[in-house]
């Protein structure tokens, strides 16, 4: 099993008032009243260590993604958060999770970007694909809901031809016409880095992955046991399209809290996971949303269990009770939090592990203690699961000596 | 007011693309786009004007089936095909309804092929955008938020049936002709209800109706003045106190003002 450490990098003093004063923590939350610059450049930096601590700890991959116009996620460019862990970390794979890819014009630029990250990295990279959710591609980036994952499917053919093909070519699509397409660099990955796909549960986003042998990673953030009826539908989406349960082919996120005992963490997580529930989740369902981002088909089979998700997000008294029952965050001591992992892993068959250790506010001392605790007394009882099956969605052209950027001098 | 007697029939098309159509009354053809809404038979509009008229409804592409809106990609396209339509149903110089999201179509074919129409009646119809008094965002509206956009009085049977409809739990089933309308009007409309028909008004020089809801919360009545000063020959009637379905929640002074200019009368 592997273990990936994923940042939101959430806005982490958004006010106590927040749903009384605005409709929504995405695409309309005011970013001048809200977004202190300044404050910004700790908040920040204080993420990236956390990113560059986890490289330290021994995960396998550390996670950026990409968002816009929100307090929930302030990255809405990964790449260039990739880029800074690029030359700061030696031994996790960086995992960009990834870019929404009708959103760039040309699509072409993803595969500059990527091919960048990796080249930089030694070949480190794992090229995430995401549609993106409602409130950034089609609300904050405009892009017509009607059409925007026939948009989605030629960018990601486009950028893989690019990757794959040996000669310069001409593509002719319907989104995207270009003349040359010969893009520099090339990755160090050959043919490409592994293709992840984060998605939210649609039906035909997980036989598209099974269909093309990309790492299929459910993003719920509501925890593995919400995650059953999903995780099940993709398996026998892996069934129809005939290819094998290995479950290196599946990712999924789940936040956990570490603590000394289960009281302790209460005391420690409780108010980063409410900050997160009540705050960085509070999305107006009118932006969760758009006709024709969901297909008819999916619409039909997960509406309702989306309505609820998204009414759920919005109830304004979450306890950390109900948040510890209903699983949305794993906390308590090593034990409880491993025997709850292996059964995470046993019901989904999940060997991608996506963890948030941090969310919401959670202060960086906190951050780091509880990526310590699940480093050292976590990782150790779950690393051998699934060991028999071989992991063919990781790089393995990395470099085996890094290049050693030049130390810090003048002026520190 | 009599509901309207409408058979539908199956138009092919030469491309291979078939076009559903209702049809109903007898005389001069006029025809009716509908709006966002889909086709409402129950409209009072159908009932008046079949009653001196061969009313010609076809339902937008995309309302019944969204593969019918693969081939059709943007404005243009799909003022080509009503040409196409009306080129099948031998319509050459008629009389055109239209509403909302129908009167964006009705002027975009009028602009494109404007000896298909002889006169036009567009009532509240998107397609221009102002700063000043932008178009509502219908897509981003909560259900509970329609009715608000639609009516100018929420208390109107119209208006308390949709709320009605909007309460318990959702009839997934029974949203899908909704998605699928809210869809073709997303590709058409979305993000901002302009695709350029400013720049091809100019060329509408039929007599065309301007008519809208004074309380118009969706488009506001404003608008009429924008579509005026960019087409030639105009009138405009502002119905007060209606919202953004005039035909629904003021008939009696919306019908006489359409049916009036149809049949070339004078409207103040």
């Amino acid at each position: 099993m592997k273990f990936h450490w994923f940042h939101l990098m959430p806005w982490p003093y958004l006010p106590d008032d927040m749903r009384e004063r605005y409709d929504s923590v995405y695409v309309t939350l005011p970013a001048k009243e809200i977004y202190d610059p300044v404050r910004g450049h700790d908040v920040y930096n204080e993420y990236l260590d956390e990113l560059e601590y986890a490289d330290q700890m021994g995960f396998d991959g550390i996670c950026v993604n990409e968002h816009h116009q929100n307090g929930y996620g302030t990255m809405p460019s990964p790449n260039i958060m990739a880029a800074t862990l690029a030359r700061r970390t030696r031994t996790a794979k960086l995992v960009v999770m990834g870019n929404s890819v009708a959103l760039y014009n040309p699509p072409i630029r993803v595969a500059e970007e990527m091919a960048m990250l990796d080249v930089i990295s030694g070949g480190r990279l794992i090229a995430g694909f995401p549609v993106g959710t409602p409130m950034d591609t089609v609300y904050c980036y405009g892009q017509n809901p009607a059409t925007l994952r026939e948009k989605y499917y030629e960018g990601v053919d486009l950028i893989l031809k690019a990757w794959r093909s040996d000669e310069m070519f001409s593509f002719n699509g319907k989104y995207t016409q270009l003349r040359y397409v010969n893009p520099w660099p090339r990755p160090i990955q050959q043919p490409h880095p592994p293709v992840w796909i984060p998605g939210g549960g649609s039906v035909e986003t997980g036989e598209w992955c099974a269909r093309n042998d990309f790492l299929y990673a459910y993003l719920s953030f509501f925890g593995y046991q919400m995650a059953r009826k999903t995780m099940d539908m993709y398996w026998e989406a892996v069934d129809r399209v005939g290819v094998d349960h290995n479950p290196y082919r599946a990712g999924f996120v789940q936040f956990v809290g570490v603590a000394d005992s289960d009281a302790e963490a209460e005391k420690l997580y409780s108010e980063a996971g409410l900050y997160f529930h009540n705050r960085c989740f509070y999305i107006s369902p009118r932006y969760f949303q758009a006709p024709g981002y969901l297909s008819i088909e999916t619409m039909l089979k997960g509406m309702k269990s989306q309505m609820k998700a998204a009414a759920e997000m919005q109830a304004p008294d979450l306890t950390w009770k109900q948040i510890i029952e209903r699983g949305y965050i794993i906390a308590g001591s090593p034990d409880t939090v491993a025997d709850q992992l292996t059964e995470l892993a046993d019901t989904l068959n999940v060997g991608h592990l996506m963890v948030m250790l941090h969310y919401g506010n959670m202060p960086k001392e906190t951050v780091l203690h509880n990526t310590e605790l699940f480093a050292t007394k976590v990782m150790p009882k779950l690393r051998d699961k699934f060991s028999d099956w071989e992991d063919r969605w990781w790089p393995t052209d990395t470099l085996s000596e890094l290049a050693t950027p030049a130390p810090l001098t003048v002026g520190v | 007011m009599a509901t309207a007697t409408f058979t539908d029939e199956i138009v092919s098309l030469p491309n291979g693309r078939s076009q559903v159509v209702f049809r109903g009354g007898a005389g001069d053809p006029v025809v009716y786009l509908h709006g966002g809404g889909g086709l409402v038979l129950e409209d009072p509009l159908l009932g008046a004007l079949e009653r001196t008229n061969e009313v010609i409804a076809p339902v937008a592409p995309g309302f019944i089936d969204l593969a019918d809106l693969e081939e059709i990609q943007d404005v243009h396209e799909l003022a080509m095909h009503y040409d196409d339509l009306f080129e099948a149903l031998g319509l050459e110089g008629v009389p055109v309804v239209g509403h909302s999201f129908g009167g964006m179509t009705g002027a975009e074919l009028a602009a494109h092929y404007p000896r298909r129409i002889s006169r036009l009646v567009l009532i509240a119809p998107v397609g221009l955008w102002n700063d000043s008094y932008p178009v509502a965002d219908l897509f981003a509206a909560l259900p509970t938020e329609l009715p608000g956009l639609l009516f100018a009085d929420t208390s109107h049977p119209a208006a308390q049936a949709m709320i009605a409809g909007g309460e318990g739990e959702p009839d997934i089933e029974a949203l899908m002709p909704l998605m699928r309308g809210l869809t073709t009007l997303a590709k058409f409309m979305w993000p901002i209800p302009d695709r350029g028909l400013s720049r091809r008004l100019w060329r509408i020089r039929v007599p065309t109706l301007l008519l809208w809801g004074g309380d118009d919360a969706l488009v506001p009545a404003r608008y009429a003045e924008d579509w005026g000063a960019a087409i030639a020959e105009t009138s405009t009637v502002i119905v007060e106190g209606a919202g953004h379905i005039p035909t629904v929640e003021s008939p009696e002074q919306t019908l006489a003002a359409i049916t009036g200019f149809l049949s070339g009368v004078a409207v103040s």
